[in-house]
C-alpha cells in the first residue's frame, strides 16, 4: 500500500516542526488535564523554566558534547568510508576483517568507557573515540554494500573504452554507492550522539550526558524531560542535515 | 570456495586477532590496567565464572524479557496503526518524536520511575525493541501491493484477514530486521542502565570492577558479556531461519 498518496494534512503532521508542536502540546495539555504527577511527567512550563535557569550550562555543554558528536562523526565516517571501499576492492580483506569488525560490533564499547578514559584521557578525545567506534561500522558496512550494487556491465563498458580504474570509479561506482553511504552516515550521526553522550559518564565535569548524570542522582526529573527534550531536538536537527545534504549531492535521485 | 572454508576463516581472523594481541601485550610489557593480554583475560574469567555467570543470566533474563515485551508492543502497534488511518497519523510522529532522543537519554528516567531493581532494566530493553520493531513492521506490513490487497477485499476478505494472510506474512523479513537491530540495542541498553544503577548484572560487576581498579575483571565481564550477546543473536537468527523458510 505504499502507493496511497498523502493526504495533504498528513504530510504537514508528518513534518520534523509539527511533529514537534503536536507532541508539545499533548504535554501541555494532557499533563493538568489527567493529573500526571510532577515525579512522572512535569509540567512542560516547569521544565521549561528549569531551563531557563541554567540556559548557559546548557549552552555550553550542548557545544561540548555537538563538538565531540561532529569529531567522533567526522572520523568514523571517514574510516568507515575507506574500509568498505577496501572491503569493495579486496574480498580477502573482506573475509578477514569483516569477522573481526562484527565481532568487535558485539563487545559493548560502553562497557569500554572507563579503559578508553584510561587510553585517551578525562577530556574530549576519549568521547571521540568512542562516538567514532560506533560510527563507522555501519557507514563501512553501507559503503560496501553501495559498492557491490554498480552495475558490472557499465564498468566493463568504460574499461573498453580506456577509462582508468579511478576515472571509473568516481563516474560510475561512488555516484551509484552514494545514497547507501547516506544512509550509513545518517545511522552513523545518531550514534556518535549516543556515544558522545554516554562517554561523558566516565567522570567527565561538562556536557550534556554530565548533566544527565547529575539530574540522576539529584532525582531531578524536571532536568531530565528538559535534556530528553533537548536532545530530541539535537537528534532531529542532526537528521535533517545529513538529509539536505544528501538532497544537495544526491540532486537525481 | 567451499562451505567449511567461509566459516574457518572468521575463525582464523579472530583466533588471529588474540595472538596478535597476546605477542603485543608480551613484546611491548603492556601493564595490566592499560591492556591484559587474553591468556589473563580468559583467566580471569576461569577464576570468577560463578560470579560473571550468574550476574550475564540477570543481564540476559532482562533483556529477553523486554525483548519479549517490546516485541508485543511494537507489532501491536504497528498492526493497530496499519488498520486505521487517524490512529497511524495521531501515533506515527509522536513515535517518530520519541525514536529521535538517544535512547541513553531515558535511562535516568527508568531509574527514577522504576528504581534499582530489574523494573527498570526490562523497561529499557523493552523501550529500545519497541520502537525498532515499529517502525520496520510499518514499513513491512505497507509493503504489500493495493492490487492484491484490493483483491483478497473483492473476493470478501475481512480487514483483519488480509492483514493475517496476506500483510503480516509479507512483513516478516522486516519484522525480523526490526527485532534483530533492536535485540542489539536492547543488550547494551540494559547493560549501560546496569552500570547506572543495579544490584547485580554484568553492567553492574563492569562498574564495581571499574571503581576498584581490577581491570582484568572489568575485561573478563565485558568478554562475558559480548559472548553472551552473541548467543541472544545467534538464537534470533536461528529462529529467523525457520520463521522466513521461504526466503
Amino acid at each position: 500500500m505504499t502507493d496511497k498518496p498523502l493526504s495533504p494534512t498528513a504530510r504537514v503532521l508528518r513534518s520534523a516542526p509539527a511533529v514537534g508542536a503536536i507532541v508539545l502540546l499533548l504535554w501541555l495539555i494532557l499533563v493538568p488535564l489527567l493529573g500526571i504527577s510532577a515525579r512522572t511527567l512535569p509540567p512542560l512550563p516547569d521544565v521549561l523554566a528549569s531551563g531557563a535557569k541554567i540556559w548557559t550550562d546548557l549552552l555550553h555543554s550542548t557545544v561540548y558534547t555537538l563538538t565531540e558528536t561532529f569529531f567522533g562523526f567526522l572520523a568514523g565516517g571517514l574510516i568507515g568510508i575507506l574500509s568498505g571501499i577496501l572491503f569493495w576492492r579486496s574480498k580477502r580483506a573482506e573475509q578477514m576483517l569483516l569477522p573481526i569488525f562484527v565481532a568487535l560490533q558485539t563487545v559493548p564499547i560502553i562497557a569500554f568507557g572507563a579503559i578508553v578514559v584510561i587510553w585517551f584521557g578525562n577530556g574530549m578525545a576519549s568521547k571521540v573515540v568512542i562516538a567514532l567506534y560506533l560510527t563507522f561500522f555501519p557507514v563501512a558496512v553501507n559503503t560496501a554494500r553501495g559498492l557491490d550494487r554498480t552495475d558490472p556491465e557499465l564498468i566493463r563498458l568504460l574499461r573498453s573504452f580506456g577509462a582508468s580504474e579511478m576515472r571509473i570509479f568516481r563516474t560510475v561506482s561512488l555516484p551509484t554507492a552514494l545514497s547507501s553511504i547516506m544512509t550509513g552516515l545518517k545511522l552513523g550521526i545518531q550514534l556518535s550522539l549516543v556515544g558522545a553522550l554516554v562517554g561523558e559518564w566516565f567522570g567527565d565535569t561538562t556536557g550534556l550526558g554530565t548533566l544527565l548524570l547529575q539530574s540522576l542522582y539529584f532525582e531531578d526529573t524536571e532536568r531530565v524531560w528538559l535534556l530528553i527534550l533537548l536532545l530530541g531536538v539535537i537528534g532531529q536537527i542532526l537528521f535533517v542535515l545529513l538529509s539536505s545534504i544528501e538532497k544537495r549531492f544526491i540532486w537525481w535521485k | 570456495m567451499t562451505r567449511f572454508k567461509k566459516a574457518l576463516m572468521p575463525a582464523i581472523s579472530v583466533l588471529l586477532l588474540f595472538v596478535v594481541w597476546q605477542l603485543a601485550v608480551l613484546m611491548f610489557k603492556l601493564p595490566t590496567y592499560i591492556l591484559p593480554g587474553p591468556v589473563e583475560i580468559f583467566g580471569g574469567i576461569w577464576d570468577q565464572s560463578d560470579k560473571l555467570g550468574s550476574n550475564i543470566t540477570v543481564t540476559l533474563g532482562n533483556t529477553l524479557i523486554g525483548f519479549v515485551i517490546g516485541t508485543a508492543i511494537g507489532l501491536g502497534l504497528a498492526v493497530v496503526m496499519v488498520l486505521s488511518g487517524w490512529i497511524y497519523d495521531f501515533v506515527m510522529p509522536v513515535a517518530v518524536a520519541i525514536s529521535s532522543v538517544p535512547t541513553a537519554a531515558f535511562v535516568p528516567l527508568a531509574l527514577i520511575w522504576f528504581g534499582m531493581g530489574d523494573e527498570s532494566k526490562i523497561a529499557m530493553a523493552a523501550l529500545a525493541v519497541s520502537f525498532a520493531v515499529l517502525l520496520n513492521a510499518v514499513t513491512g506490513l505497507q509493503s504489500s501491493p493495493r492490487d492484491q490487497v484490493n483483491l483478497l477485499r473483492s473476493f470478501g476478505a475481512s480487514r483483519f484477514k488480509v492483514l493475517l494472510k496476506l500483510q503480516l506474512p509479507a512483513a516478516m523479513p522486516s519484522i525480523m530486521t526490526g527485532m534483530r537491530v533492536g535485540l542489539s540495542r536492547a543488550t547494551i541498553t540494559v547493560i549501560v542502565t546496569e552500570m547506572l544503577g543495579a544490584y547485580s548484572g554484568i553492567g553492574q560487576v563492569i562498574y564495581q570492577a571499574t571503581s576498584v581498579v581490577d581491570y582484568v575483571t572489568v575485561w573478563a565481564a565485558v568478554l562475558v558479556a559480548s559472548a553472551g550477546s552473541l548467543v541472544l543473536y545467534g538464537l534470533l537468527a536461528a529462529l529467523d531461519a525457520r520463521l522466513v523458510w521461504w526466503r
